[in-house]
């Protein structure tokens, strides 16, 4: 389709190489790089389909290429009704590769077969050919050279059909007209011959320097009303070496004409040009340019006459590297080439090395004057050696991936608030409380420096560290305390705990909980006796669901399969609790507050039991979150077990606090808050 | 214009590649298989198809070289004929019409103008080796019914046959036998394994057999993975077998070596084994080829292997082992559980693939691209393992994501359970995991729908499980002080009435979420997640859901169980018309409001397209497959065609394409054949001339040197130099040995004499004539040495009459001749 990059120049710069994609859907992408190797990638999957080494690849390299026009070459036939019959879907198969090289010899490569098909040599050039075209029709075959020739070939023969001389200096590029009956031939002058008689029938001035790519834009003229004789009033394009300038020609009736039409501008020298060709008058000519600066020029122009002034790209397309850290800076990443894709709405692009060259498909976005695509080709620059061949592709599956397993937030939707309108009630209620509290709370203050002072024995540091780990997160800290498997510490350390420090905790420990299965059975005790202990100031917390919402779930996740198991568990361990602290209660007349207490504990559990709705004074609970609870409740039950007695040995203690806990719960919303104050 | 031909079905992406052993070329370019109807030749070097033999009527079932003609390649077909191909230029020279269906083609080098084929005549099951003698005629077609049976009640696969020791004998193994039938004596020898009577010998069955291609010895593959090795069978008592064990399941194929030196064998663990010398110890191995091997082969050269695989792929394998290339056809190993899909990003067809991938098919070029390896887990392919199955994908937000759900299940109760979301990167242009979620749902998944609409800001994903749940995922910023990320968490869980869910899909503008439970549709608002509404038609389990697109985008259209095809109005939340229609596969075109269905019935599936705003159809075909079809999808044409005509409109903007339940990939065409075959008689014909190498400066120059001065020398004069090599009495005393020659005085002047030109021209050629003669006459009756000895004596006479030249230097000859012989009568009677 497009002419490949048949500029001179030094062989070494990092674009320009000889390359070319294959006509009809692109599959195929032909590099002919520096070093004499040719290497065909498969478009649509980016792998490297065939590699060949001419003989003389050192003595001779490639200095052009084009593929021959496809030819069907698969068949498809009808499903027959009754038999078991195969049609192969078509394919325009292309073959045929020609390559020029530097010593005047064409070779045609085979890709299918992946050998040499023939070598073109007898009575050719005898210098680097520059250029090479094939005929759309016939089997015949253009090139140019620097030995100042055109050469006909005939490709079924393998033999010279005409040639003739071109120009005075040497011939760099050639165009066939969307006929087939003129070709265009450009030295440092622009000639368009007709191929019956091989007689000139235009001169263009041409640029300064050599030629380096020329092209048709249109097929069709501009000008619809008048004959059309299959040249008159087309368009066609050249890009010269070391000019910034894309000029555009028509060829006009009468011979007097000799300047551009108009004139394209890029950044750099045009290595790959590649448009789509408008079909008719209101379509315009989108045509890609890519600069040895290795970027891509987009211009999207309806060809319709003189324009003095040169235009400027309507897009700018670079491929750069992302920087890595601060400190290294984003590098661009030459662009090789670019094709336009058979919707006319996306672009193949070729970029990077030409020894490992990505091919990406890019949707072209027309409002935007400046694409940089950030691009990490750091693993394709080290040349690595083929190794297994297999066509399977691993997508990175690394450890920044997230995970979700059944309780972690994210798993299930997260429980919401309630909806607005109990919200109401809730907050009327809570001011109400905060009112009646103000008082109460000096006073919880008070009894909580008291108790701090009062710290004694072996529980002594074990609430203040948590207390200063929860506060601090810090990790060491927590760790010490967390990770000890003594269970009257650990119920000593939830009595002795701070109320405020209770959400923080449950929620150290859901985080927990979720982690390795080993700490997770210890955090189970802890959150059996936090549950326990604090269950009455938690349910006076009215922001709870969404706070502990993580936990119920984690929890029912993890208790799913012994579901039945647990509530049969879990009513058994409430008779057994309530037994025991009946008789307690019996035994030991307790003061009014300390009733109180037992009351509120049995009340939930009791609840949670048969889901009987006898509510007292939690009326903030609406039906799911009461639920929820609930059903936390016994999965708590269910694992408190063996702590049900010993529980109440700290009942003086426990009384005094949970009593301060309830003040501080109405009153205070904020634990934080309230543990700045203190 | 293109003129317009009745809408066909035809087929793409091919049929199995692995039917029948691949064949090599003689000079291992290029590579055959049988695929379907046709034959296909693929170049060794870069994999691609360099012709397709089409001219076979019924499945071809086996392809031979020629062994007279190894650039010629026969094949026979269910459809009764052998045809002889020429590979080269891809064209029939000849048709064998045998009549009976054949099963299978064997050429041996030693029988010319015959081949060996697998025939059934009576009854269905009993299957004969015949030999068909093939007429030489030079008409196209040629009728060859002289058949010679060779062997009767063999396997129909022929993988069962081998002819052994250049044609000598052929080996059958059927069961738990093996028969050997001799050419030249004409018998049959059987040998018989314990059978299944017997517990130990339980899997002793014969799966295939090999021969060695110099030696009498046969390979035989078993069900219990054991090769036996058989010799000394021309006895039918003192025959021996020795056993080489590696493989612990069926023995699928087996080969030898060119040279017979190494025995290839291959089974279900995806193994391809090298035993060097027959020896247990000498095993090499080319481990993880992916799928069970169907086959192995050996090039003629000796250079190369392949390897046919269940999952429809050949591998070529180097002599040393190495992987050199993958012929892949579509995967149609396992059963497509995600069905067909649209990479928005590549435009390629993807769905499930080998085993825990997913594979990309190019449509344009009808070539595999590559598979994606999902699960990444080791494989282990053994019968009875329950595997990892890839049940469901789904590409959301322009390709950008990918959604997979893997699940396994041993019993009912296990249910393993995984959701992987998978962010394409641009910057490494791969897909990268970003969410892994295990079990999303308590139960199987039953659909996985990503919102595609263009205006979204939040990816979103909706889950539809057996569970009775479907759950919402977005995407939400997942940032921390480490790292910035995104992460997909579930934003809402719906149930209706603990109904299961089975389908849901969003709607073109994302605003709506339609999810099914069972019978009843419901409609949820997707921003605030509320039901809007709920439909019900009491018609049987929704089975396909769908909204209609474009204008129809205020129809929501369902399939049920029972047969009923339901459009409701979401305007008016009634239904808008119902129709019986027994709806297999239901899929909406995303360019137009067009909607595909396609019916099951006991004939066969019909095709039905048509727009949710009317309920007649646009168009409909008929028995498009026989088989039932259990994917369809709608692809985007990349240049829309513009055919004018109503019933073709549905075909513009997008093409359609079916997936049967025996995994063959069908779409429309409506191109004639004659259109599609035209521009092959346009293909590019250039002859081939190959570069001149320096070899060719060096050997063919001089050669052609040599040929055109040999030429100048006929020509230029008629008498011409015997070449020393040519004259007898020379290379008589050149192989003499020394010690028996008589004395060089004696021996000088015969020497001189035979070197001297003869008076006449011919004389030259005459004598080795002669000597032939003689020759032939000493070998009958070299008994008779006193005859001889009188005779030549007799010669001796005459000769010195007549010319003496000439007839001194024959004599001499004879007389040297005669010593030798009488010497070697000498030397064999000591």
């Amino acid at each position: 389709m497009a002419a490949g990059g048949c500029g001179s120049g030094d062989p070494l710069a990092p674009a320009g190489v000889p390359c070319a994609f294959s006509p009809h859907s692109q599959a195929y992408f032909a590099l002919a790089s520096t070093d004499g190797h040719l290497r065909v990638w498969e478009t649509a999957n980016n792998r490297l389909h065939q590699e060949y080494v001419p003989s003389a690849h050192l003595s001779g390299t490639c200095t052009c290429l084009a593929w021959a026009p496809a030819r069907l070459q698969a068949k498809e036939s009808p499903q027959r009704k009754k038999r078991k019959s195969e049609a192969v879907g078509t394919s325009n198969q292309t073959d045929l590769l020609a390559l020029g090289t530097a010593v005047g010899s064409i070779l045609l490569y085979s890709t299918v077969k992946g050998e040499l098909h023939s070598k073109l040599i007898s009575g050719g050039h005898d210098n680097r050919v520059n250029c090479i075209q094939w005929h759309q029709d016939s089997d015949c075959l253009f090139s140019c050279s620097d030995d100042k020739h055109i050469v006909e070939w005939n490709v079924q023969a393998c033999k010279v059909k005409c040639k003739w001389k071109g120009d005075n200096s040497s011939v760099s590029s050639l165009c066939i007209s969307p006929d087939g009956k003129m070709l265009l031939s450009a030295g440092r002058t622009i000639k368009l011959w007709v191929l019956e008689t091989k007689e000139v029938y235009r001169h263009f001035t041409g640029h300064a320097t050599p030629v380096s790519s020329l092209m048709f834009t249109t097929i069709r003229p501009p000008n619809e009303s008048q004959p059309f004789d299959g040249i008159t009033g087309l368009y066609f394009l050249s890009g010269a070496v070391h000019d910034r300038l894309l000029n555009v020609w028509q060829v006009r009736s009468e011979n007097k004409e000799k300047s551009a039409v108009m004139s394209f501008t890029v950044t750099d020298e045009p290595v790959y040009i590649d448009l789509t060709l408008s079909e008719n008058k209101e379509e315009p000519v989108k045509l890609a340019v890519v600069c040895r600066d290795g970027q891509v020029h987009l211009f999207e122009h309806i060809l319709n006459g003189y324009c003095k002034k040169p235009l400027t790209s309507n897009c700018t397309i670079q491929i750069a590297t992302p920087g890595k850290g601060k400190k290294s800076t984003p590098k661009p990443i030459p662009i090789l080439a670019a094709g336009f894709c058979s919707d006319k709405m996306s672009l193949l692009l070729v970029y990077g090395s030409w020894f490992q060259p990505t091919i990406e498909r890019v949707a072209l976005n027309s409002r935007e004057p400046h694409m940089c695509l950030v691009r990490d080709i750091s693993n394709c620059w080290a040349p690595k050696v083929e190794t297994a061949i297999t066509k399977v592709r691993t997508p990175v599956m690394n450890s920044e991936a997230k995970v979700l397993v059944p309780g972690i937030p994210g798993h299930h939707a997260a429980i919401k608030p309630a909806p607005p309108q109990t919200e109401q009630v809730e907050s009327k209620r809570k001011s109400g409380g905060n009112e009646v509290s103000i008082e109460e709370r000096l006073g919880a203050m008070d009894i909580d420096t008291r108790k701090k002072g009062k710290d004694d024995l072996q529980t002594n540091s074990f609430p203040v560290l948590l207390t200063q780990g929860l506060e601090s997160n810090d990790f060491e800290m927590l760790n010490k305390v967390l990770q000890t498997r003594n269970v009257n510490l650990i119920k000593k350390t939830v009595l002795r705990m701070p109320l405020h420090t209770v959400i923080p905790l449950l929620q150290e420990l859901t985080k927990r909980l979720q982690g390795h299965p080993n700490s997770a059975v210890l955090m189970v005790q802890w959150l059996k006796c936090v549950l326990t202990v604090h269950a009455s100031y938690l349910s006076t917390l009215p922001d709870l669901v969404p706070q502990l919402g993580t936990l119920y779930q984690l929890m029912e996740s993890r208790v799913k399969t012994f579901q039945k198991l647990s509530h049969l568990h879990g009513k058994l361990i409430l008779l057994i609790t309530q037994v025991t602290a009946s008789e307690k209660t019996k035994g030991a007349p307790s003061p009014g507050q300390k009733a109180k207490l037992v009351y509120e504990e049995e009340s939930s559990e009791e609840e949670s039991d048969d889901e009987i709705a006898d509510k007292d004074s939690e009326d903030n609970w609406d039906e799911d979150e009461e639920e929820s609870e609930s059903e936390k409740d016994e999965d708590v039950d269910e694992e408190e077990d063996e702590d049900a007695e010993g529980k109440d040995e700290e009942n003086g203690e426990d009384r005094d606090i949970a009593s301060e806990k309830e003040l501080n719960g109405d009153s205070d919303l904020d634990p934080e808050n309230e543990s700045e104050e203190e | 214009m293109v003129e317009e031909e009745n809408i066909r079905v035809v087929r793409c992406g091919g049929s199995e590649l692995n039917f029948r052993r691949a064949v090599f070329s003689a000079d291992s370019k290029y590579i055959f298989c049988v695929s379907g109807d046709f034959v296909k030749v693929y170049s060794t070097v870069t994999e691609e198809c360099v012709h397709i033999l089409h001219g076979h009527r019924n499945l071809v079932t086996g392809i031979q070289l020629n062994p007279n003609n190894h650039l010629q390649l026969y094949s026979c077909s269910l459809d009764g004929t052998i045809k002889l191909w020429d590979y080269i230029d891809g064209i029939l020279i000849k048709t064998f019409i045998v009549g009976c269906k054949l099963h299978a083609v064997f050429t041996v080098a030693q029988a010319e103008d015959s081949v060996f084929a697998i025939v059934n005549k009576e009854k269905p099951d009993i299957f004969q080796l015949v030999s068909v003698k093939l007429p030489k005629s030079s008409s196209q077609e040629v009728e060859a019914k002289e058949l010679s049976f060779v062997l009767d009640y063999i396997n129909q696969s022929p993988k069962c046959i081998a002819f052994g020791n250049e044609g000598v004998y052929v080996a059958a193994v059927r069961e738990f036998y093996l028969s050997v039938y001799f050419f030249k004596k004409k018998t049959t020898s059987r040998f018989t394994l314990s059978s299944s009577r017997n517990k130990k010998h339980a899997k002793n069955n014969f799966t295939c057999v090999a021969c060695h291609p110099t030696e009498d010895c046969i390979a035989s593959g078993h069900m219990d993975g054991k090769i036996r090795l058989w010799r000394n069978f021309y006895d039918d008592k003192k025959y021996t077998y020795t056993c080489l064990h590696w493989h612990h399941d069926m023995v699928m194929d087996l080969a030898f070596s060119v040279t017979g030196t190494s025995l290839l064998s291959g089974g279900r663990e995806s193994v391809l084994v090298e035993w060097r010398d027959a020896t247990e110890k000498n095993k090499e191995f080319l481990p993880r080829l992916g799928a069970t091997i169907e086959h192995i082969s050996v090039s003629p050269a000796g250079d190369l292997f392949c390897t046919s695989h269940s999952d429809n792929k050949i591998i070529i394998i180097h002599r040393n082992l190495e992987a050199s290339a993958v012929i892949q056809g579509l995967v149609k190993d396992r059963s497509i559980f995600t069905g067909l899909m649209i990479d928005p990003r590549t435009k390629a067809l993807v769905l499930n693939g080998k085993p825990g991938h997913l594979q990309f098919y190019s449509l344009q070029s009808d070539k595999q691209l590559y598979n994606l390896d999902i699960i990444q887990q080791e494989y282990i392919n053994d019968y009875g393992l329950i595997q990892i199955e890839l049940t469901k994908a789904a590409f959301g937000c322009f390709g950008n994501w990918l959604a997979t759900v893997e699940q396994r299940q041993e019993k009912e109760t296990e249910l393993e359970l995984q959701m992987k979301l998978w962010m394409y990167n641009k910057k490494t242009q791969g897909f990268i995991l970003n969410t892994k979620i295990n079990m999303p749902h308590e139960d199987c998944i039953t659909a996985l729908c990503f919102c595609n609409a263009e205006k979204s800001e939040q990816p979103t994903l909706v889950t539809a499980s057996k569970d009775g749940y479907f759950k919402v995922w977005i995407l939400t910023d997942d940032s921390d002080i480490y790292k910035k990320a995104v992460g997909w968490t579930c934003d809402f869980v719906g149930s209706y009435h603990k109904y299961q869910a089975t389908n849901c899909c969003f709607s073109e503008d994302g605003s709506l979420l339609a999810v099914s439970f069972e019978e009843i549709v419901t409609i949820w608002d997707s921003i605030t997640w509320e039901l809007k509404c709920t439909f019900c038609q009491r018609a049987g389990k929704i089975r396909h859901l769908c909204f209609g697109r474009l204008t129809c985008s205020k129809y929501l259209l369902g399939a049920t169980e029972n047969g009923i095809l339901c459009c409701w109005n979401l305007l008016s939340c009634a239904l808008e018309w119902n129709a019986k229609l027994n709806v297999r596969v239901m899929e909406p075109d995303t360019n137009s409001e067009n909607i595909a269905a396609i019916s099951q019935s006991s004939v066969g599936s019909d095709l039905f397209v048509f727009k949710p705003s009317e309920p007649r159809p646009l168009y409909i075909q008929k028995g498009i497959s026989r088989e039932e079809v259990q994917w369809g999808v709608f692809v985007p044409r990349d240049v829309p065609e513009s055919f004018t005509s109503e019933a073709y409109q549905w075909l513009n903007r997008s093409q359609f394409y079916f997936l049967t339940k025996s995994q063959s990939l069908l779409t429309f065409s409506t191109k004639s054949p004659e259109e599609k075959l035209t521009p092959t008689s346009k293909q590019l014909l250039a002859e081939e001339s190959l570069p001149t190498t320096p070899f060719y400066f060096i050997l063919g120059k001089h050669r052609q040197l040599q040929d055109e001065k040999l030429n100048e020398t006929l020509e230029n004069e008629l008498v011409q130099l015997p070449l020393t090599e040519n004259i007898p009495a020379v290379s008589e005393l050149l192989h003499t040995p020394a010690h028996v020659l008589p004395s060089a005085a004696f021996l000088c002047s015969m020497f001189v004499n035979s070197l001297l030109l003869s008076k006449e021209t011919k004389s030259a050629k005459e004598i080795p004539e002669d000597v032939d003669m003689e020759e032939e006459k000493e070998s009958e009756d070299s008994d008779e040495e006193n005859d001889f000895i009188e005779k030549v004596q007799d010669t001796n006479n005459t000769g010195l009459g007549e010319d003496i030249i000439h007839q001194l230097s024959k004599s001499e000859e004879k007389e040297l001749r005669k010593f030798r012989k009488i010497d070697y009568s000498w030397i064999a009677a000591l």
